[in-house]
């Protein structure tokens, strides 16, 4: 149902992710912005967890080869179909041969990085390990297993026909649940299992300190940059499991979060955790940009990951209600 | 596409013909209806669009911005397109664009920023 007609690098098909393929050394991958993506998902009607194009270069186009419908999300890249200016975050009909545009991402109340197309029923790839998304180190699920190129085509699973809440859009979760230290967008850390081996300097500067997030970021770790962060003593480890949230310190101090597309293991100490929950913020957080840090507890941290449920619950009821009254048009 | 709510209204207009009601009001989701005795008849407000002014199709609290822009939706004496979003209409967490019925610019904004909309009140007046 589209095709698309100029792709930056990195364009992959991704939906909530393959999260139960560890055991076997598969990575997770899925989107580095799972809210943006699921809201995209309910604005159609879809289930949260279909699969869309996350975009991370810009400027991105596509042409609609059939009628039907269509949510853009996640950053606000001043999107235009056949040059109307679209409401972010936001659903709405289309007519075959429309071209829809991407630009980069826009300064604004959110500075975010990565916008997700979504389509009618999800993106139809085949299901691969449990997943459409696309796991770009084993070169498999999404489109062949890579990201976009011009000229790909890409089905829609269900035609759209049926949307009739054009012009819906959803208050972006970073506006409605926001987070943050001194104006510094902020995730929740929970200390990992080396936490307690580095210095007290290190540890208080940790909580303290902004991050820088360095051009070496991408989908499968954020390098980060700021006071280095020093052990009691060196620490010889054995590779162990890793998930995506995990902060390793290498040996100059510099601490890498892994993200969607990490390895399921490694050897580096592991000093912290981003909590599931704030992923997206750090997903979301543009090459250049600092963070900050901020401790918390398991207990939090599960609270945390309901308040996104319920807040998605919510957006889908009052979505539904919406779409109930357009249709009994 | 035809204003569900106008149809309704019609239909309650007629309901209430037989009885001494003055004012009838009717809340549901994304909905409010408000019919006033006028004489004999009762007014039904216009659905979406009459003459050059747009009107709510919705109730919901008036933003001129989207809630991730600094700037609004649109300006005076901007040109628009059938369409574009003029303005949203907020309902929790929904956003509802209130859409250009047609090419034109903007003359002027008819409601404030923060306000809470009733079902087919002025918003935007088009040229």
């Amino acid at each position: 149902m589209i095709e698309v007609l100029a792709a930056g690098a990195q364009a992959t098909v991704q939906d909530l992710g393959r999260t139960d393929c560890l055991r076997w050394g598969v990575g997770t991958a899925g989107a580095m912005d799972p809210m943006a993506l699921a809201a995209g998902n309910l604005l159609l009607g879809n289930d949260a967890n279909s699969a869309a194009v996350e975009i991370q270069v810009f400027p991105f186009r596509v042409r609609f080869t059939q009628d039907g419908a269509f949510a853009v999300t996640g950053a606000d890249c001043a999107a235009t179909l056949d040059g109307l200016p679209l409401m972010p975050w936001s659903a709405h009909r289309v007519r075959a041969g429309q071209e829809l545009h991407f630009g980069v991402p826009q300064p604004g109340r959110w500075r975010a990085s990565r916008a997700y197309l979504c389509l009618p029923g999800g993106v139809d790839v085949p299901m691969v390990l449990h997943s459409r998304s696309t796991q770009l180190r084993g070169s498999f699920g999404g489109l062949e297993g890579r990201a976009l190129r011009r000229g790909d085509a890409l089905r829609a699973a269900t035609s759209g026909a049926d949307f009739v809440s054009s012009d819906i859009g959803i208050l972006p979760p970073a506006l409605a649940l926001p987070l943050e230290r001194d104006g510094c967008p902020a995730m929740r850390v929970l200390p990992a299992a080396e936490y307690g081996r580095y210095t007290q300097a290190s540890r208080d500067g940790f909580w303290r300190n902004e991050w820088k997030i360095t051009p070496q970021s991408d989908r499968y770790g954020f390098r980060l940059a700021g006071e280095a962060l020093r052990p009691e003593a060196p620490m010889e480890m054995r590779s162990h499991g890793i998930v995506p949230g995990v902060i390793q310190v290498p040996p100059d101090g510099q601490p890498i979060v892994q993200m969607r597309d990490a390895q399921p293991s490694g050897g580096y100490p592991k000093f912290a955790t981003v909590i599931e929950a704030d992923l997206w913020r750090l997903g979301q957080a543009p090459i250049g940009s600092r963070v900050r840090f901020i401790e918390t507890t398991w207990d939090e941290a599960l609270d945390a990951q309901e308040e996104l449920k319920v807040w998605l619950e919510e957006a889908a009821r009052l979505i539904g209600l919406h779409r109930n009254s357009q249709g009994a048009a | 596409m035809t204003d569900p709510s106008s149809d309704l209204a019609a239909r309650i207009c007629g309901w209430l013909a037989g009885t001494g009601i003055e004012l009838f009001e009717l809340r549901g989701p994304g909905t409010l209806i408000r019919l006033q005795r006028n004489g004999t008849t009762y007014t039904v407000p216009p659905a979406t669009v009459t003459a050059d002014v747009v009107r709510s199709g919705s109730v919901g609290v008036l933003r001129l911005a989207h809630p991730l822009r600094p700037a609004p939706l649109v300006h005076v004496g901007d040109a628009v397109r059938a369409g574009q979003a003029l303005a949203v209409l907020q309902l929790g967490a929904v956003l509802l664009s209130v859409a250009a019925p047609r090419d034109g610019v903007v003359r002027r904004i008819l409601a404030a920023d923060g306000s809470t909309i009733g079902y087919g009140e002025p918003l935007v007046e088009l040229e």
